[in-house]
């Protein structure tokens, strides 16, 4: 007797930071909350970041704008070339609406304000991912 | 006009209601034409019958009659022929209505058989020919073949008297039946007809029903027309539909006429809309952002998060001729239909009036924050210092303000005043942001800047000081209170026990402003300097214990003015420090000595030196010189022109440089102790001032 257990296999999502700010990228991988979700590389530019990609193949990228050797904006580009169906959630502490716009434009699909709460991070990520 | 759904439906049913009432009349017409054709064969028929009905009893009489005259020897040619015509008639009129469709056939039948029995004695005496008398000269009598004759007519004579009512029966259930089917025809063709009566009723009814909905449906389509236009035409907000195109569509609210002072919107683009009222990159900005908006890739609470038109600054024609600024607010909603994005419904608030108090209020936040910052630095500042630097701005505002009494006559008086006001304001902005008093700062800030956009005026009058005078005693007040806050602080400080490390008590030190504190205000303030501009650089002092006290308060005003050129102009950014292969810190050395003559005073930093080119530009720039002045220095005298009054080489102005006021500043106290200044650079390596100073015997102490 007893019912059988189902769990429902939701695939994992794998997850690359990339912030030049180690306080941030650990506060990312810190927050996260879903089970699913796998941090597979952290990066701290734009240049680490596509390398780190081409190895992990991840599903999601957390992307900060303004970093040393590659920016955000060319890092983006360059990521949605490489992998169309990426999905990209900026967080950047940029009030420059402009820059957000771009950033949209290249390809990213969501955007996050620094400073953000966990709950905010969290949103965001599953706005984009469910 | 889009038609609404119940529209639609509306118009639907009255086309079908239509169709269907067309078709019943037409059917109704046909059965009716065929009824009516049915009813008039029929009549014809009867009308036939009814006479076939009398043919046996006129047979019956024409036999009887042929009989009497044979009887009576009478002539009996015409009675005969008579007869035959009956009979022939009978025959003719039986067929024709045995033809007739829709008889009762049992009675037709028995009609047409008792009829054939009637030819088999009829015609025996039909076919008779022969003269029926024989004539004597007395006497008539029947000849031999009239008796014959007789004989046959006498009894067809019986027959017919035995049969005519039977075949008159039987013709008379012939047309009763024919009776009774043209009557049922005549009542199916009332029925049709009734039918017909009200479908045509109906057909009206509901012609004069949907006229109704119609007419009432088109006043309520109306109505709401109106009550749209009267929201468009009164609501405060900018509505209009983007279409894909990105154009306006021909519905907008009337409030965009006020806020971008056009007409005409229906058509227009999105970016034909801002142009010539945002700059260019703003204007891409926007385009990409409502291609975006068209594209359903992001959601709209995001699209909303990154709205670069939230608070958008447009300059606009203010009707007079000039420009006028005003702040608004773009919304931007996506219109669904069933293939998706249909519109994009934009609203536009003027929010200038809420921009500007918002401002109002962060300023009034900010004061409130230095105040602040004042109090908290005032805790950490000897409150001598601040006391000495109370004294002396005083001292200077009351000299502004007997600049501000001089008359001036003509320009050149006016700009001398002017250059005047601009020494002392700047001066007593770099002790006060020495002492970290970035209120008292920041008021002075404001002065030079009223003082500044005089200096831009060819003609002055008294009341244009007026405003400066205000401030000015603004400041005075302010000036008080900070004392007042400082005797406070310091009765504060003298009734807790003194933090360790701070033997001297304020009493031990009165009147002393040592080198000591020179050198620690003068580290503060690189300190701050470094971290206002991000510049990293590092001051080295030698020699200032050295320094007569009777110099000192000049030497710290123009270490001061100097330390904030060197940080501001000298000073490189990181990245070109170390493009120019620089060690990553820069360095500013000041080495005060005794020398034969006196004393001299050596400010040096290893930053970006000073370009003669860049001087000379800077110097027509300001219109201290002109372009063909210019031409003919050396560069030594190019460099002499930092000591000019008004001379600057920042296009901008920020709290540190960039007024002008600065090393005349220097030159003019250095002048004033009797002493010299000069300056020697390497462009790219080092900037160096000397001074020289008499000895302290030497010259009267000021």
């Amino acid at each position: 007797m007893g019912t059988a257990q189902e769990t429902v296999a939701r695939r994992t999502i794998r997850l690359l930071i990339v912030d030049d700010s180690n306080i941030v990228r650990r506060r990312i991988e810190r927050s996260q909350q879903f089970d699913e979700l796998e941090v597979v590389g952290t990066a701290a530019n734009g240049l680490e970041a596509l390398e780190l990609a081409r190895r992990t193949d991840p599903d999601l990228v957390t992307m900060d704008l303004t970093m040393p050797q590659m920016d955000g904006i060319e890092c983006i580009t360059q990521l949605v070339r490489f992998k169309p169906e990426i999905r990209i959630l900026v967080i950047s502490a940029l009030a420059d609406k402009a820059t957000a716009v771009e950033a949209m434009e290249r390809g990213a699909n969501g955007f996050l304000n620094k400073p953000f709460t966990d709950r905010q991070l969290n949103d965001a990520i599953a706005e984009l991912m469910y | 006009m889009r038609l609404s759904g119940t529209d639609r439906s509306r118009r639907l049913l009255t086309a079908g209601a239509g169709i269907v009432l067309a078709a019943v009349m037409s059917l109704v017409l046909i059965i009716g034409f065929r009824l009516a054709t049915e009813i008039r064969a029929s009549v014809g028929t009867l009308q036939r019958a009814s006479e076939l009905e009398t043919y046996p009893s006129v047979v019956s009489e024409q036999l009887t009659a042929l009989r009497e005259r044979l009887d009576t020897l009478e002539y009996t040619g015409h009675v005969h022929a008579e007869l035959a015509g009956s009979v022939r008639g009978f025959n003719q009129d039986l067929a024709a209505l045995e033809r007739q469709p829709g008889l009762d056939p049992a009675a037709m039948h028995a009609a047409a058989a008792l009829w054939r029995s009637y030819a088999g004695v009829l015609t025996p005496v039909l076919a008779y020919d022969g003269e029926p008398y024989s004539d004597t000269a007395t006497t008539s009598s029947l000849s031999r073949s009239g008796r014959v004759f007789y004989a046959r007519v006498r009894r067809a004579e019986l027959f017919a008297q035995t049969n005519a009512a039977a075949l008159h029966r039987q013709l008379a259930t012939v047309s009763a039946s024919l009776q009774a089917r043209t009557a049922a025809a005549a009542a199916r063709l009332r029925l049709l007809l009734s039918g017909g009566v009200l479908a045509v009723l109906l057909l009206g009814l509901a012609a004069a029903y949907l006229q109704l909905a119609r007419s009432r449906g088109e006043r309520a389509a109306r109505e709401a027309q109106e009550q749209t236009r009267d929201i468009l035409a009164t609501v405060r907000e900018g509505f209009f539909l983007l279409d894909a195109d990105y154009r306006i569509g021909a519905v907008w609210s009337q409030a965009l006429t006020h806020l971008f002072a056009r007409q005409d919107f229906a058509g227009l683009s999105f970016e034909e809309l801002l142009r010539d009222k945002v700059p260019p990159e703003t204007l891409a900005t926007a385009t990409k952002f409502i291609k975006l908006l068209w594209g359903e890739r992001a959601h709209e609470n995001l699209m909303k998060s990154i709205n670069p038109l939230g608070q958008l600054e447009v300059s606009m024609d203010n009707g007079r001729g000039g420009k006028e600024t005003r702040y608004l607010q773009f919304d931007f909603h996506r219109v669904m239909g069933p293939k998706g994005i249909k519109h994009v419904l934009c609203a536009v608030g003027d929010i200038t009036s809420s921009v500007l108090l918002s401002r109002e209020l962060h300023e009034a936040q900010e004061n409130a924050h230095s105040q602040l910052d004042m109090m908290v630095g005032m805790l950490h500042s000897d409150p001598l210092q601040i006391g000495a630097f109370l004294d002396s701005a005083s001292a200077g505002l009351k000299h502004i303000n007997a600049i501000l009494k001089e008359p001036a006559r003509n320009h050149a008086e006016f700009s001398k005043k002017l250059a005047g006001l601009a020494r002392e304001l700047h001066s007593l902005k770099g002790e006060a942001s020495a002492l970290n008093l970035m209120s008292i700062a920041q008021r002075v800030h404001h002065l030079e800047d009223m003082v500044a956009q005089f200096k831009g005026r060819s003609e002055l009058t008294g009341n244009d000081f007026l405003p400066l005078v205000l401030k000015l005693d603004e400041l005075l007040a302010h000036l008080r209170g900070v004392r007042e806050m400082t005797l406070r602080l310091s009765s504060l400080k003298q009734g807790t026990p003194a933090p360790e490390g701070t033997l001297s008590t304020p009493a031990l030190r009165l009147g002393t402003n040592g080198p000591e504190e020179v050198a620690s205000t003068l580290h503060s303030l690189a300190r701050k300097l470094a971290q206002d501009h991000g510049k990293d650089f590092k001051l080295t002092l030698n020699g200032l214990a050295d320094c007569p006290r009777a110099y000192l308060p000049t030497v710290k005003d123009c270490l001061i003015q100097m330390l904030r050129n060197a940080a501001v102009h000298g000073i490189e950014a990181d990245a070109v420090r170390r493009a120019g292969a620089k060690s990553g810190s820069g360095q500013v050395r000041v080495d005060f000595r005794r020398v034969e003559t006196g004393y001299e005073l050596l400010f040096e930093d290893d930053g970006a030196g000073l370009s003669p080119e860049a001087l000379k530009e800077a110097a027509v720039r300001r219109k201290i010189l002109s372009a063909e002045q210019a031409a003919q220095l050396d560069n030594r005298a190019s460099l002499a022109l930092i000591f000019k009054p008004g001379f600057s080489t920042r296009t901008e102005v920020s709290m540190d440089a960039g007024r002008g006021a600065g090393m005349d500043v220097v030159a003019k106290a250095v002048y004033g102790l009797g002493g010299k200044i000069g300056v020697s650079t390497n462009p790219g390596r080092y900037t160096r001032f000397k001074i020289a100073l008499p000895t302290a015997s030497e010259t009267a102490v000021a």
